[in-house]
């Protein structure tokens, strides 16, 4: 498959989902799995290949040195983020991105050039490696692969003093995280939670554990996601390991435990985002899924479904903005990224969106929007906001049953990965 | 001294080909060879250590999806022919005016992009959409049958695809027979289906080896069907090198499964040449 179909696929399929959710004004992250597909096997992935490097700090251990910024914007900043991760308008333009430039004059290429956190850090670590800049000034990245990038020394850190506003607003569950001790390098985008989502009209009851996923009687309805740590982690919570903990005998463990309904038809496929459009026309009765996911599909596409945190445990994600090496604008980067730390500007996005926030006064700011649309008559918006506002942070309730991803590193990587595959191929 | 240089004309206009070739199939096929030897990871670097182990293993280990790559494009293959062959000999020889209308047609899909027109197969036989969600409700279909996600689903779905590849090649076949000919048999009293068998179908072998190549080998390769279509049990070759490259990122294996894929479909072809004579292709 060439890359040059590839790309054009990516871009009407995007305009589809693009106009599909713009008009109601609510986006979720698409395109992640399927279009993974699309993608497959373009020249940066083959040159990627070629002559790799290893990262330049493996051995010396991540440096700390605040890389002197320069004294004024450049004017630019180029941003990669997921698809449909942003707020975007009718025309397919991004207001908020528009508000920064206008207030800054700094203009902002942003693309929706990630999928995968894999095949983009595949993409990225030949410049990285070199030592060259990868074409981004910021890239938004999962918290394992944030602690695999500082470990690699392949991020710049952050001066804080040009994001004062992440010292000011940041929430706290996001402030000096376990894959990034003191915010050295990353900031927060949004976060979530992966659990189980069901439709209790297809069960026919409440689903509580992970084991539900594996009762026969609902063989061939269920969904798993091809993301190995997402499914793997929720595997051994179900065993009474935690992803952190957990040893090779563990995984393997998990591995027996998936692989019999595997080969018995148990799941209907190993999705990425494609799980949405699944559990939303009845395809699918339970998955796991992502939490952010279910609000919207709630809302939007899906009254019946709910979301459970699983009685084992689930796991909690964060997504987050950071600058790679040797970016051209690093600068203007921070002021960006400071600037989504405003909560107004957070809160237009968390509307969009609808995750976790990571910043303060998100809610409230939700909240006021919801009062303003009752008082503007369009309860319909007003009913909607109130649920994102209510659900821009996790519970404390909640936040006492996830857990963090394992950090994995060369040969139990590719042990882990092996096991995984075994489960996902038949 | 112009015409001694007459010889190297030839030679001269190969060279932008050539150099394509060089610098988009020599030199990632060499790149990719070298990939397949190497050990490593990406945040260790990866070093050539020419561990030719790798291709028994990748053999052994995939050899399921392998099988079920080549079983798949078999069953495409013979579909497409089945109903390529009607199509194509419609057009050729009762198109009349319409043909190009027609040919128009057979290609019309390429119009849309191939993601987005597999994609549109899994809304219109999606489990309770258009089509099967009504036999059910006629009661017609069990509640719990199914289409996406099976064998079938994925099967029908590169057949789908694939058929312009088929028909194309088998109508420029086709309309090159000189209709004199099967005249000419008529006269010498075979009947018609006498005529299409012993003058039709031989003229056209060439278009039926152009087609079948032109479908069984991107068909072994592809994995799009499969993910959208398919289910882990459709899991094809294609699907396997795309997950270890971009999700596992495990390049040596990913690159030596894609040669063990070219060296099988090459040493298949080979075959099938001798078999069905690509000499009419070669001559042609």
């Amino acid at each position: 498959m060439s890359e040059e179909q590839s790309s054009i696929e990516r871009a009407i399929e995007r305009a589809l989902a693009q106009g599909r959710y713009s008009r109601r004004g609510f986006l979720r992250r698409a395109g992640q799995g399927a279009l993974v597909a699309g993608s497959a096997l373009s020249l940066p992935a083959i040159l990627a290949a070629c002559g790799i490097k290893p990262g330049t700090g493996s051995s010396a251990g991540a440096s700390n040195t605040i890389v002197p910024l320069p004294s004024s914007p450049a004017g630019q900043v180029d941003w990669a983020n997921w698809p449909a991760y942003i707020d975007i308008d009718d025309n397919g333009k991004y207001p908020t991105i528009e508000k920064f430039t206008k207030e800054t004059g700094i203009k902002v290429t942003y693309t929706e050039a990630i999928n995968d956190n894999e095949e983009f850090f595949g993409k990225i670590q030949p410049d990285l490696a070199n030592g060259n800049p990868t074409g981004y000034d910021i890239i938004t990245m999962t918290d394992w692969m944030i602690e695999r990038l500082i470990r690699l020394d392949y991020l710049q850190p952050l001066d804080k003093s040009k994001v004062p506003n992440f010292d000011a607003n940041v929430q706290p569950l996001f402030n000096d995280p376990w894959y990034d001790k003191g915010n050295k390098y990353s900031m927060a985008w949004q976060s979530g939670i992966t659990g189980i989502g069901y439709n209790p009209k297809l069960t026919g009851r409440k689903i509580t554990s992970f084991d539900d996923l594996l009762d026969p009687k609902f063989k061939g309805k269920v969904g798993m996601f091809s993301e190995m740590r997402d499914t793997m982690s929720l595997c051994l919570l179900s065993l009474g390991v935690k992803p952190e903990d957990a040893t090779l005998a563990d995984v393997e463990k998990a591995k027996t435990k998936l692989l019999g309904p595997a080969k018995a038809g148990q799941f209907r496929n190993f999705y990425g985002n494609e799980y949405y459009d699944e559990l939303s026309n009845g395809n699918l009765a339970l998955t796991i899924a992502w939490s952010g996911d279910i609000s919207q599909m709630k809302l939007y596409d899906n009254h019946d479904v709910e979301f459970v945190i699983p009685d084992s445990g689930g796991v909690l994600f964060i997504d987050n903005m950071c600058i790679p090496k040797a970016a051209e604008h690093p600068l203007d980067a921070h002021l960006l990224m400071n600037f989504w730390y405003d909560p107004a500007n957070a809160a237009v996005l968390e509307e969009y969106v609808g995750y976790f926030s990571p910043v303060k006064g998100v809610a409230e700011q939700v909240t006021k929007d919801a009062d303003a649309a009752v008082a503007g008559g369009d309860q319909e918006t007003a009913d909607a906001l109130k649920v994102v506002a209510a659900t821009s942070y996790p519970t404390a309730e909640s936040l006492k049953n996830v857990y963090n991803y394992k950090i994995l590193k060369g040969d139990e990587e590719k042990k882990w990965n092996e096991a995984f595959n075994e489960v996902v191929t038949g | 001294m112009l015409r001694r240089y007459r010889g190297l004309v030839p030679y001269l206009f190969l060279v932008p080909g050539g150099l394509w070739l060089l610098a988009f199939f020599v030199v990632p096929m060499l790149v990719m060879a070298s990939v397949s030897l190497q050990q490593g990871s990406l945040s260790t670097g990866y070093e050539l250590t020419w561990n030719f182990g790798i291709y028994p293993e990748a053999i052994v280990h995939w050899a399921p999806q392998f099988v079920r790559s080549i079983v798949y494009s078999l069953i495409v293959t013979v579909l497409t022919l089945a109903i390529g062959y009607p199509m194509a000999y419609t057009i050729a020889f009762l198109g009349g005016r319409l043909k190009n209308v027609l040919l128009l047609l057979v290609i019309l899909p390429f119009f849309t992009s191939f993601l987005i027109r597999t994609l549109s197969w899994k809304l219109i036989l999606a489990d309770n959409g258009i089509v099967l969600g009504t036999l059910k409700e006629a009661g017609l279909l069990a509640e719990s049958f199914r289409l996406i996600a099976t064998p079938i689903a994925v099967i029908s779905g590169l057949t789908y695809n694939f058929l312009p590849f088929m028909v194309l090649p088998l109508y420029v076949a086709l309309e090159k027979v000189d209709p004199r000919l099967v005249e000419a048999a008529t006269d010498l009293y075979a009947s018609r289906l006498q005529a299409f068998l012993r003058v039709t179908l031989p003229l056209s072998m060439p278009g039926v080896f152009a087609g079948s190549l032109l479908t069984f080998i991107p068909a072994v390769g592809d994995f799009i069907n499969a993910a959208i279509l398919g289910s882990r049990d459709t899991t094809m070759i294609g699907n396997v090198i795309q997950r270890l490259f971009l999700n596992t990122n495990d390049y040596p294996q990913a690159a030596a499964l894609g040669f063990v894929l070219m060296a099988a479909i090459l040493a298949m072809v080979i075959v099938y040449a001798r078999v069905v004579g690509g000499e009419e292709l070669t001559q042609g």
